[in-house]
Parts: structure tokens; sequence; C-alpha cells
């Protein structure tokens, strides 16, 4: 895990300097948010599942600018070389990966979600908590399937269209999943009755990380 | 110590999509060993240089790297590895200590601070240890490259033509760089367009021509004037070993 950190406080130090990946997604993501907004009529109340969707699409196609650039930036002088060059297990730097588009996520969250309230009315806030966990949830499946594609996708040479067509198909099920339950939470619907499904996100997430853990070695090298 | 079976390579081959990059290279080098490895274009010298590394995987055959376990253990020798290309590995963002520090202290360095400010020192470039690199001339960027290579005190550098880029006061520095490190009996593999550094710098001297190494002889007896006759035969693809 030490060789995690060491890449992870790396490529943090790079984006503290470069501020590429947060930004174009905390921009993006902010817009998406304005555009829904005027196109579902400015203060007009929308239903608890209607205002999910339109969260889970701010959140997750700003997610997605930020997804290929993590293992992109590797590419640059061929740097990626240099760390399989290394005594760092393959395993280390998907772990390493994840992590930094996991923070990605968190960091562009905290500007998104608490525009969406100011957008779209401060009662979706109401169980603030749950929402951290379902979104805490939900980064997890995306960021750990998100960089094993972006693993897949890096060494092509149309990684920004390939990354999305390869991805959307497989987190559907999470961000359908992730609607469901943000959208049960903001009409208060109890918690025992979307408790399975908040189960199966956390399952994806935990099978995508023994997945892309156990595949990334294939994954990054050349055959 | 031991000098024999340093490097040992015995039948390697590599296919992509059923094209034979590599045909079967025997090789052994000894510790202490420069061997400049020439070859036209397309010959698999960057083929045979990343598999050594562990970058890619054989079709067939194998490589032996004094008693490390390349299979099940590759992470053991390349620790004690040092890859040198015409790509830097250089984050552009970071400054150059930066980047020292931070491969020092993937290969385990006790103390990457004070191994960056020793390796900066070597390559000369103390003076411009906090520029980001992408402010760095291609000449000054393998400087760095050399210094970054050298974090893990490596036993074998494998050199995947440096020259490339290299302006002539460089290409230069970089080979007196090149004959300090192989004075330090560091054992040296380099593979390179550049028949009069790739010369001077080698004990051996190799030439790969469609996957195959068709030509391997030590330095001392070589006189350079046949030799360029003989690579550019080579490269012409006149004869079929």
């Amino acid at each position: 895990m030490r060789d995690a950190l060491l890449i992870v406080k790396k490529d943090l130090l790079t984006e503290f300097r470069k501020k590429e990946s947060i930004v174009s997604m905390v921009f993006f993501g902010f817009l998406l948010l304005v555009i829904l907004n005027i196109a579902m009529g400015i203060g007009r109340e929308l239903d608890g599942e209607i205002a999910a969707g339109i969260l889970w699409v701010s959140i997750i196609f700003s997610a997605v600018l930020g997804l290929g650039r993590v293992l992109s930036q590797e590419k640059e002088n061929r740097c990626i070389d240099g760390l399989l060059l290394s005594p760092v297990e393959p395993e280390q730097i998907y772990a390493a990966k994840t992590m930094v588009n996991f923070i990605f996520m968190v960091v562009a969250e905290v500007v998104l979600i608490p525009a969406f309230f100011v957008f779209y009315g401060d009662r979706f806030a109401r169980h603030l908590p749950m929402l951290v966990v379902v979104v805490l949830l939900v980064n997890l499946g995306f960021s750990t399937v998100g960089t094993l594609f972006s693993a897949i996708t890096a060494g092509t040479r149309r990684n920004e269209v390939l990354l999305p067509l390869l991805l959307f198909p497989v987190i559907t099920p999470l961000i359908a999943l992730a609607v469901k339950v943000t959208g049960s939470l903001f009409e208060d619907v109890p918690y025992r009755e979307y408790s399975s499904w908040l189960y199966v996100i956390a399952a994806f997430g935990f099978i995508f990380s023994g997945v892309g853990y156990l595949l990334f070695d294939y994954v990054i090298k050349e055959g | 110590m031991d000098r024999s079976g340093f490097l040992r390579i015995e039948g390697l081959r590599k296919s992509y999509d059923g094209v034979d990059a590599l045909r079967g290279i025997d090789l052994e080098l000894e510790r202490g060993d420069f061997l400049s490895l020439f070859g036209p274009n397309g010959a698999g010298k960057t083929t045979l240089i990343r598999i050594i590394a562990t970058l890619l995987k054989p079709s067939s055959g194998s490589v032996r790297v004094m008693d490390f376990d390349m299979e099940e253990h590759p992470e053991e020798f390349r620790a004690r590895l040092g890859v040198i290309s015409h790509q830097s590995f250089l984050y552009s963002d970071l400054s150059a200590r930066e980047n020292l520090e931070f491969y020092a202290a993937l290969y385990g360095v006790s103390d990457p601070a004070a191994k960056a400010e020793e390796l900066l020192g070597l390559v000369g470039l103390l003076d411009r240890a906090d520029s980001k690199v992408s402010g760095f001339s291609r000449g000054m960027q393998q400087r760095l490259s050399i210094a970054r290579a050298l974090v893990n005190d490596p036993v074998l550098l494998l050199l995947d033509e440096p020259y490339t880029g290299l302006d002539q006061s460089a290409s230069i520095l970089l080979s007196s760089h090149l004959r300090r490190l192989h004075g330090q009996h560091r054992t040296i593999v380099m593979v390179t367009h550049d028949l009069k550094r790739g010369l001077e710098a080698a004990s051996k001297v190799g030439i790969l021509a469609r996957g195959k190494l068709v030509y391997l002889k030590e330095r001392g007896g070589i006189d350079p004037g046949e030799f360029e006759h003989a690579y550019l035969r080579y490269l012409k693809g006149v004869p079929d070993v």
C-alpha cells in the first residue's frame, strides 16, 4: 500500500499544479446542472427520482471526463513504463489510480452536490448523511470499473471516444441503482425498502475492486 | 565475483499477430560487458530490450539475469534494473528533484531526498533541481533520465536509442556518462543507430537483422570501417542468415 500511496501523492501534486482534471470535471458537471435546471423549468418542484437522475447525470458525466486523464497522463514521456519498470507491482498501480479517481470524484461532488441543492431545492438535503453513503459507494464502483477500462483504452489512439463506449454499458446498472436509491431518499422512503439496492451497489464496488486488482497486470502490459 | 553468464538469452522468439519480431535470439553476456546492438528499423531491437526489461513476454525462449526469478518475482529483478530510453519517463509538471525523489521512493531508497541531491550533482543539474521538467531541453531531460535510471544503483542498464534527438554536445555528454557507468562495472546493453558512438562505448558489438542476432563480436577485434560495411550490408538485407 505504501507504493500506491506514493503514486497517489504524486498524482495529487501534479493535479494541484495543473488543476486540469478537477476544474474541467466541476465546470462540466455544474454546466449540466444549470442546463437541466433550465430545461426542467427554473423553480419547478421535481419528483425525487427525476431530481436523482439529474444529480447522477451531472456526477457521472463529469467523472468520465476526469477518468481518462488519470491514466493517459502516464502516457506522456512513457511514464507508465517508468512505473512498470520499478519494483512496484501492477496491482499497486491499479489501487493508486483507483484512489486518485475516487478522490477526484469526491472533490467534484463537494461542489456539485451543494450546487444541486441550490438549483433544485434544499428539501433534497434532508437525508444528507445517507446521501453521502450512497455517493461514496457509487464512487467506489465507478472508480474501480473506470480505472480498469481507462487502462484498457489508455494505449489506444481513440482513448477519449472508446472509454465511454466501453464503460457505460458496464456501469449502467450501477447508475440505475444509484438513481433508484437516491430517488427513494429524496422521496423519504424508509431505509428498509431500498437497503437491498444499497447492498448491491456496495457489492458492485467490491467485486470490481477484485476484478480490477486481478486483471490490471494483463491489461496494462503489452502482449 | 563470478563474471560468467550474467545475462543469458536462449531461443528467444516473439511474434505479434503472426509476424515474427524476434526469430530465435541466443546471447550471453558477462558481468561488466557493454553490448552495443545495431540494426535497421524493425529488426526487433526495442522488442528485445522490452522483453529483457520484463515489459513484454516472449512467445518462447528464456531470459535469465544472474539468479533472478524473472517469471515468479520479476519485481526483484526490476529493483536492480535501470532503463534509459529516448522517452524520458519523467513527469513534466514535477521538478527534477521531485521526479528523482518519487522514483527513489518507489525503489525503496532509504533517503530519497539525499539520493536525488547526489544524482542531480552527478548529472550537473543541481542549479535546475527545482525547475519543472517541462522547461528542460532534450539534453537536460536525457541527463535527468540517466539520474532517474541510477536511483536504484542498477546492476544491468538497458539503453534504447538513448542518442535520439540529442545535439552534438548532449551526445558527447551522454557518452561520457556511459563510459563512467561502464567503468563502474555495470553491465550495459544499448541499442542504437549511432554507429560511431555505439562502437566507441562498447566492449561487444552485435547486429540484429530481421529478428535474428546475425553478428556478435568483441569490440577489440573490429575495424570500424569494416564493421560499417558489414552493417550496411545487413541494413540492405543482403545476407540472409
